[in-house]
């Protein structure tokens, strides 16, 4: 199947380059569609902490875009309590074939660090973002460190 | 300049790039650019695949290339825009054939299947590095495995020139014991059907080095390739069977497997494990419980390292030795060397994997010889 071989060289790629803010991939080795990583953020509130996200492919990969979802509960604008995420570069009005997982993941990362309240999926938390940071970073800290999962040492 | 020339109302939309850049002088003279791998790879890779382009397709309006395969594919898939910058493809007829990208690529590449298979033992290689947490829990199973083909060894020590491969009703069921060495036999079975079991017995074999391969297997190979290249294709199928094999039994084959006399594949070391002649000498206790199976032979791999070995070893001695060794002995907590030259002894960081060690002391085409000596915890 052709996603499959695409997705060993992605996976492959991403081991091999080393990335600090996405690690421990697990793949299921009978079934590549299906990651599981630890998204590491660098930016305040969320460098307290690591959260879990899965990638699914779909087998028409890569004619058509993975989906993204949280694991770990995060307090974030644009992370809703389910762990969807909205990310215009997976949209399916945005997808292009030539769209690498590293280049979705680096999106990902970037939208965690720096929360995007003009497109929010959680109002309320845009709001708050937006009109008090103090509190919106304290809420944050606090419910990361409640629910994230520890950071890798190394 | 000539963006504006033309009469007819067509308008070229250049990016700030293509507006300021200024033009590269051509090379006449015989001078060589290097360009690194990774970069010329990005050049001649089809976005869509990742692989290098194959029959290549431009398209027309954009000039990006796709493997024909890959984009026709793309197209039939519902996706009518470029799947490297979205412009509108109508169909198959926005396309061109490019055969002088085709020639460049052969030219670059002239035995592209090399390329290829060279590229599968990468990612086999990688894929390996990966299931290293798999290896320990298949150390355990294999330590097991071998612990019930001890009395067979035993007995076979004696009836030392009997054929590893004659076949010993007694393996049978030792074998069956562990129900995961069933997928290991298949792998194996493209150079030698020999049950992993039996060849425990035979340490000779491991000095052999690797038989010449028989060159029919080439053949199931997709590729049209000649016989010189046989090989090469072969590790390729070699490292793609590994790929396939879950970690598991990867890991398990690797470990109990001590002689058999099939081709190294390339992520696995033969080691000879010796006790170290000063430190370990006839009146130390260890040495007198282990008598003559002070020696072990083993083929495991490459990414294994010097605490797996160490841990390895007192597992193996303490499974071996179990009523002989008195409780005190029972935590070894192994010291190990390697002998770069006779008479030196060079002590080993836990950490070191065999690959390291063999690249940096070994670097000869025979088994690694490593030396241990114990100390009491």
């Amino acid at each position: 199947m052709a996603a499959t071989r695409r997705l060993q060289k992605e996976l492959n790629d991403i081991r091999q380059s080393g990335l600090k803010s996405f690690r421990d991939i697990q793949v299921d080795e009978s079934n590549i569609l299906t990651w599981q990583g630890l998204i590491v953020p660098d930016n305040p509130p969320y460098n307290k902490g690591a959260f879990r996200i899965e990638i699914n492919f779909p087998a028409e990969y890569p004619f058509k875009p993975p989906k993204i979802s949280f694991k770990t509960k995060i307090y974030h604008p644009n992370i809703d309590e389910k762990g969807q995420v909205c990310l215009p570069i997976i949209s399916a009005e945005n997808w292009k074939p030539a769209t690498k997982t590293d280049q979705v993941i680096q999106a990902l990362v970037a939208l965690v660090n720096d929360p995007e309240p003009e497109h929010p999926l959680r109002a309320e938390l845009a709001e708050e973002f937006l009109k008090d940071r103090k509190k919106f970073t304290k809420n944050a800290e606090e419910f990361t460190k409640k629910h994230s999962e520890k950071r890798p040492t190394d | 300049m000539s963006s504006t020339e033309p009469s007819q109302n067509k308008t070229w939309e250049l990016s700030l790039y293509e507006l300021h850049r200024t033009p590269q002088e051509v090379i006449t003279d015989a001078t060589e650019i290097a360009v690194s791998p990774r970069s010329l790879h990005s050049e001649l890779m089809c976005p869509i695949c990742l692989d290098m382009l194959k029959k290549t397709m431009t398209t027309k309006e954009c000039l990006h290339r796709f493997c024909s395969d890959c984009i026709i594919t793309a197209l039939r898939s519902g996706n009518k825009e470029c799947p490297t910058c979205r412009k509108k493809l109508v169909s198959k007829r926005s396309l061109r054939p490019d055969p002088n990208f085709d020639l460049l690529i052969s030219k670059i590449y002239p035995s592209r299947d090399e390329y290829e298979a060279h590229q599968e033992r990468v990612l086999a290689k990688i894929n390996m590095s990966h299931s290293q947490a798999s290896l320990v829990n298949s150390i355990t199973e294999g330590i097991k495995l071998q612990s019930q083909n001890r009395p067979q060894r035993a007995r076979k020590n004696h009836e030392d020139n009997i054929n590893a491969s004659n076949s010993n009703g007694n393996s049978e069921p030792a074998q069956n014991g562990s129900s995961s060495s069933v997928p290991k036999d298949t792998t194996s079975t493209t150079s030698n059907p020999t049950p992993p079991g039996q060849s425990t017995s035979n340490p000779a074999s491991v000095r052999s080095t690797p038989s010449p391969v028989p060159s029919n297997v080439s053949s199931i190979s997709k590729n049209t390739s000649t016989t010189k290249r046989a090989k090469s294709i072969l590790t390729s199928e070699r490292s793609e069977e590994s790929e396939s094999s879950d970690g598991r039994t990867e890991g398990e084959n690797s470990m109990d497997t001590e002689g058999e006399g099939e081709p190294l594949n390339p992520n696995e070391i033969e080691l000879v494990f010796k006790p170290h002649p000063t430190e370990m000498t006839g009146d130390n206790q260890l040495m007198r419980a282990l008598r003559d199976s002070s020696v072990r032979y083993l083929k495991t791999t490459a990414n294994a390292s010097v605490d797996h070995l160490s841990k390895y070893l007192a597992m193996r001695l303490t499974l071996d030795l179990d009523a002989e060794l008195p409780e005190a002995y029972r935590l070894l907590n192994f010291c190990i060397y390697v002998a770069p030259s006779p008479g030196q002894f060079v002590p080993l960081a836990g950490s070191q994997t065999l690959r390291q060690i063999n690249d940096k002391f070994w670097k000869v085409n025979k088994p690694l010889e490593m030396y241990y000596s114990w100390k009491k915890t």
